[in-house]
Parts: C-alpha cells; sequence; structure tokens
C-alpha cells in the first residue's frame, strides 16, 4: 500500500500531465479543472504518506545492468521536499486558473507545471543516485520551457537558456559524483555511500564533495552562479513561485543536507559551503535594494534565503537548514504570487508605476506584509523561528566573522522588504494605471492557504524535527517538541540580537534621505551586479571566439574528414601500443 | 619464409585498411568515395574472420561479417543512390563542390 502511494507522488502528476497534452487547448475549463485536480491529489498522496515516512527502501525495481537499482525512500527529508513541491504546487496550478485565464497554449503550461511537479517529488523521494540526477535534469528542463514560455520573447527565451546551461553545468557534477559511487560500490544507492564513504580514497570523496556543491550552488542560484534566476522571472508568476521560489532552487540545499554526514569530513568542505552561502545572502541581499522590478527585488530575495539554508548546511544545523526551506517555500511563494496578483492588476512589473496601490487593494496589501513578515523574519510568521535556529547555530559552530555577516544580512533583508511594501502598497502613487481587481477568486484561495501556513507552519517544528530524526540515520539529529523550540529560540540572546538588527533595518527606510549619497555611489555597483553579469558575457564571448577559432577545422571537405579520423586512429594506436 | 595464415590476413587488413583510407583522403568523386569505402569494410570483414579463426569462435565471426556484410550493401546502396541525386540535382559528382551543408 504504502509503495503504491509512493510510486503515485510521482505518478499522478506525470498521468495529470500527459492527459492534459494530449487534451490539447481546445477546452481551458476542463484544463483548469484537471490540473488543479490531480496537483490536489497528488498533494493528498504526499500527505498520507508523512505518517508513514521510513529510512527504508519502499519501492524496489531492479532496471538491469549499469542502471542498478530504482529505489524510492520516503524518509523525512525527502517527504517534506515533494510535500513542498505537491502542496505550494497545488497553490501555484489554483492561482494560475485566475493568472492564466484564456491564455494561448494553456494545454502545454499545465502539462510542464505537473510534469515538474512529479520531477520535483521523484528527485526528493529517489534513493539511488543515479535517477536522482535523471530527476533533477527533468526539473531543469522544465524549469527552462516554463521560463521560456512566451517564447515570442526574446528576453524569456534568453533567460530560459541561461538557466538551463548554468544549472547543467551543476548536473554534471553531480552525473560524475553518481558514476565515482558506481565504480567504487557497485550501485548508485545513496545509502550506500553514507554508510562507507570511509572506505573511498580521500580525493575521491573530496571530488564527489566539491563536484555536488557546485552543482548544488548552481541549482540553488547562489553566488558565482546566482545571475540565472533573476533572468528567469520572465516566467508567468506561478511558474516562478513554485519552481524559483518553492521547490528546484531548494534542490541543491537538499542535495547538500543528504550527503552532509559524508561530505562533513572533507576538509575546507564546511568552509566552502558557509562561505558561498554567506556571499550569497549578503551580495544578493545589497542588489535586491537596487532592483526595480518587483519579481527581480523577490528573486534576489530568494537568492538571499538560500544563502541562509547553504550557512546552515556549513554549520551543520541540517535541521535549520530544511526548516527554513520549508518556511521560505511557503513565504515566498506567497510574496511571489502576490506579486504576480498585482502584476495583473496594474499590468506592470516596474515599482517605479506603483504606490499607494494599498487603499485600492487592500487584500493583497494584508497577504504581502504576512509574506513580507516571513521574510524579515519576525515573530509569528514561521521565517522568524528558521531564521533564529541558522543564527543560533551560527554563533555556536560557525566563524564569528560570518555570524555578524549574516546578522547583517538579515537587516538588508529588512529593509529591502520594507522599501518594496513601501514602494508598492504606501507612499504616494506614480501610477498613470488604475488597479483592475484586488485579488481574483481562485487567486485569494489559494494566497489565504499561503498565508496562514505563512503564519502557523512553525507550530510544525517539533513534528519535523521528530520525523528527520527518526528516519535519517546518518545525521544525528537533535529533536525536541515545538514549545522546548519555542522557548529555546525566545531565551536566546542572538533572537533579541537579531531582532534588534531588523528593526535597525526597517528604521533605516525611515531616515533613507540621510543616506542618498551613499545610495547614489553604490547604485551602479548593484545594478550591474556586482559585475557577475559582465563576467557571464565574457564567458560566452570567450567561448565563442574559441568555437570560431576551431571552425576552421571544419572545412565540410570529406577528404580533411577523413584524414582527421585516420590521423586520430593513428594517436590512438600509438598511446595503446605505449600503454601495453 | 614461411608466413602463416593469420599473418597473411593481417597484412591483408593492413593492406586493405591503407588502401580504403587512402582512397577516402584522396578522391573527390563520389562514387570512387563508396568504392573507398567499399574496400575499407572488406578490411573489416578480413579482420574479424582472421579474429574469429585465431580464438576458435569462427562460427560466431562467420555470423558476425554476414551481418557486416548486409549492413555494407545497404550502405553501399544508399551511397551510389546519393550520388545519383546529386548528380541530377546540383550536376557534379565532386564532393568539394558540395559545400552547401558547410557550418
Amino acid at each position: 500500500m504504502l509503495s503504491i502511494l509512493t510510486i503515485l507522488i510521482i505518478g499522478i502528476p506525470w498521468i495529470g500531465a500527459m492527459c492534459i497534452w494530449l487534451l490539447g487547448d481546445r477546452h481551458p475549463r476542463v484544463l483548469h479543472a484537471l490540473a488543479t485536480a490531480f496537483a490536489l491529489l497528488a498533494a493528498i498522496a504526499t500527505l498520507s504518506v508523512i505518517p508513514f515516512s521510513t529510512s527504508q527502501p519502499v519501492v524496489l525495481i531492479a532496471m538491469g545492468g549499469i542502471l542498478g537499482d530504482f529505489t524510492l525512500i520516503p524518509d523525512g527529508l525527502a517527504i517534506f521536499i515533494a510535500a513542498i513541491a505537491t502542496v505550494v504546487g497545488s497553490a501555484a496550478v489554483i492561482f494560475a486558473i485566475d493568472y492564466m485565464g484564456q491564455a494561448k497554449q494553456l494545454a502545454r503550461f499545465y502539462a510542464l507545471i505537473l510534469f515538474f511537479i512529479g520531477a520535483m517529488a521523484g528527485l526528493a523521494l529517489s534513493g539511488s543516485l543515479l535517477f536522482t540526477f535523471f530527476f533533477w535534469e527533468i526539473t531543469a528542463l522544465c524549469s527552462y520551457a516554463l521560463i521560456s514560455f512566451h517564447n515570442d520573447d526574446p528576453r524569456a527565451v534568453a533567460g530560459g537558456i541561461k538557466a538551463l546551461i548554468m544549472t547543467q553545468l551543476g548536473g554534471v557534477g553531480l552525473l560524475g559524483g553518481a558514476l565515482l559511487v558506481y565504480s567504487y560500490f557497485g550501485n548508485y544507492q545513496i545509502s550506500s555511500l553514507l554508510t562507507h564513504y570511509q572506505n573511498l580514497p580521500p580525493v575521491v570523496l573530496g571530488l564527489m564533495g566539491f563536484g555536488f556543491l557546485v552543482a548544488a550552488a548552481a541549482k540553488s542560484a547562489q553566488v558565482p552562479f546566482h545571475s540565472w534566476l533573476p533572468d528567469a522571472m520572465e516566467a508567468p508568476t506561478p511558474v516562478t513561485a513554485l519552481i524559483h521560489a518553492a521547490t528546484m532552487v531548494n534542490a541543491g540545499v537538499y542535495l547538500l543536507a543528504r550527503f552532509y554526514p559524508a561530505f562533513k569530513s572533507i576538509s575546507g568542505w564546511s568552509i566552502a559551503v558557509m562561505t558561498i552561502g554567506v556571499l550569497s545572502a549578503l551580495l544578493a541581499g545589497l542588489m535586491a535594494l537596487a532592483a526595480n522590478d518587483i519579481k527581480r527585488v523577490l528573486a534576489y530575495s530568494t537568492i538571499s534565503q538560500l544563502g541562509y539554508m547553504f550557512y546552515a548546511v556549513g554549520t551543520g544545523a541540517i535541521f535549520a537548514s530544511q526548516f527554513h526551506l520549508f518556511s521560505h517555500a511557503i513565504f515566498k511563494a506567497l510574496l511571489f504570487l502576490s506579486a504576480g496578483a498585482v502584476i495583473t492588476a496594474l499590468g506592470t512589473r516596474d515599482l517605479g508605476q506603483m504606490g499607494g496601490l494599498g487603499k485600492r487593494m487592500p487584500f493583497l496589501q494584508v497577504m504581502f506584509v504576512i509574506g513580507a513578515l516571513g521574510l524579515m523574519g519576525l515573530p509569528i510568521a514561521n521565517g522568524f523561528f528558521s531564521k533564529e535556529l541558522i543564527l543560533e547555530s551560527g554563533l555556536e559552530t560557525g566563524p564569528l566573522v560570518f555570524y555578524l555577516i549574516m546578522l547583517f544580512s538579515a537587516g538588508v533583508t529588512a529593509l529591502y522588504t520594507v522599501r518594496l511594501l513601501y514602494l508598492i502598497f504606501w507612499g504616494e502613487s506614480r501610477g498613470r494605471t488604475q488597479p483592475t481587481h484586488d485579488g481574483l477568486p481562485a487567486m485569494r484561495v489559494s494566497l489565504i492557504v499561503l498565508a496562514f501556513g505563512t503564519l502557523t507552519t512553525w507550530l510544525l517544528a517539533g513534528g519535523f524535527s521528530q520525523l528527520l530524526a527518526s528516519t535519517l540515520p546518518f545525521h544525528h539529529l537533535e529533536a525536541g517538541p515545538t514549545s522546548t523550540m519555542v522557548k529555546q529560540i525566545c531565551l536566546a540572546p542572538t533572537t533579541w540580537i537579531a531582532l534588534g538588527v531588523i528593526a535597525l533595518g526597517c528604521a533605516t527606510w525611515l531616515v533613507r534621505t540621510r543616506f542618498t549619497t551613499l545610495a547614489e555611489a553604490f547604485k551602479p555597483m548593484l545594478e550591474a551586479g556586482f559585475g557577475f553579469d559582465a563576467l557571464n558575457r565574457q564567458i560566452v564571448q570567450g567561448v565563442k571566439r574559441t568555437a570560431a577559432f576551431v571552425q576552421i577545422a571544419q572545412t565540410g571537405q570529406l577528404n580533411w574528414n577523413v584524414a582527421g579520423i585516420v590521423t586520430g586512429l593513428v594517436v590512438i594506436l600509438l598511446v595503446v601500443l605505449r600503454g601495453a | 619464409m614461411s608466413l602463416s595464415l593469420f599473418s597473411i590476413a593481417f597484412i591483408g587488413v593492413i593492406g586493405l585498411l591503407g588502401i580504403g583510407f587512402y582512397g577516402l583522403m584522396i578522391c573527390r568523386n563520389l562514387i570512387k568515395i563508396v568504392i573507398a569505402l567499399q574496400i575499407l569494410v572488406k578490411a573489416a570483414l578480413l579482420g574479424l574472420i582472421a579474429a574469429g579463426n585465431l580464438n576458435g569462435q569462427i562460427n560466431l565471426s562467420q555470423s558476425m561479417a554476414l551481418t557486416v556484410i548486409v549492413a555494407d550493401t545497404i550502405v553501399a546502396v544508399m551511397g551510389i543512390a546519393l550520388g545519383v541525386q546529386i548528380r541530377r540535382r546540383i550536376g557534379t559528382l565532386d564532393v568539394h563542390e558540395l559545400s552547401s551543408l558547410k557550418g
């Protein structure tokens, strides 16, 4: 029974994707209904597996030969990622009923979203590294196709290709790791790596650790691979909320958390993870201060919050990182979907044309403020508890300077969140267009669900920690009831320091006029994204130049090609003969 | 000096390979290229049979050789058919002139 349910978590969305694809674009209403039904069914299947989480494979299919065994293991870590994918996925699909409306090629949109939901659940549930890699690549492919959904818009196409190339770069690291595991253990099972990693030569383990780190950083849009995420904002907003805030970008954090027991012994690995996290949190937070596109601000804040999760993994606080992942998925999906509602009502993403909308959009304002509470890490919202846990463990086990930077980033987070709220809902109205609505019915449903989640999911902290502790045999996690955790967080001095810094960040906005010269001085640097975009462009130019240079060899003449083949054959023969 | 059967076959393989590759490198006429390709494949056939004879699995190598002959015939037929079409449409069989697919 459990095995069937676990397969259904992946199967339902994929069957739905196929049905919708076959149905075509003729009946938009049927498509909306079908997509919602399949997404909700997948969510129910996932939630019903949670009580039966186990660290043993519940599905084991021998694929034969080099493919090894396909296993599904619904342990605490996996089932929570799957739950986020399906539940937030349902919210995004419900939101899309109003957002997409009668849009063209609706079937393609829903099919890809459902395909993605299934793949994301599979990525988390798979116990085989090779199949994790397959699911990993499927999510990247869906992300690419959905970013470029409006494929008549050159910016959307460019953003999609950028995201695809960057995440593929990381995928190579994951594939290399999977093949190394196979060559040493004869199978791809993650559990055999976590059990026997001491038997690996340190160089091989180090190679895997840093290969996975590159894969995770590229997937989770961390410095220096972060620049694909802001460009991915051309995607329809439900896609952004689901893939580029709540699920796919978390895959990197999930990967690091999953393999932390094996990699923590590699010298320099933890520090490297922390450094990437700290740099991403700080730089992306600063860039969010200068962005003028409502979705780009949120994209930078996603990078910054993912940086917090990386930092937590680096300090060994696996539970804190996963808990923040959980909180972030919910409040960031809420923020993105609220922003999507604002965008549909106004027809623009430019913050310069908003302002003073709070009076005309009271409902969306409330939703956005709830999301913002989570993002800033203020009490009652779930982001408060998870962020404090991260900062606390950072102070205990990480270097002090990293802790101070993270504290500063928390202040920056508060500052850019207040700026975003002010530019959208408060202050003077700068837009010429009147908002057409204050959240359409389906939009409201999914927003209310997510807002409720933002305010209450911290109550699950205790259960979540016990689930993780009981089903992750390699991680040695401490578990406790929610009440102890809340007490511990509220009594810790770091919490009050952090709250002070957050308040300071908010207060900075009130006295922003005093910092005008400072802001003007830094603005060009922030808008240029600290030169990372220029670096990307130079790499692309370099590759193009190399390609043009190598093209000389491509004469298109058969005789030259054969001569090349023969030369290659002779060289290989000589190498083989020397070797023998 | 007496040569073993295998040595003779080996010399044959090397010789046919050399002729085939030489033809592919030098010829510009598409028909001649197909012929050179045929010679190249015959070298592979001879190699297969010789290898089978050497390790005593002549049955296996003969069946492999038969498969190669079938595949190779199809290649030859396709190549010549393409040649005929190219001659009709472009008016030449010189491969240096056929650069419309050059990247």
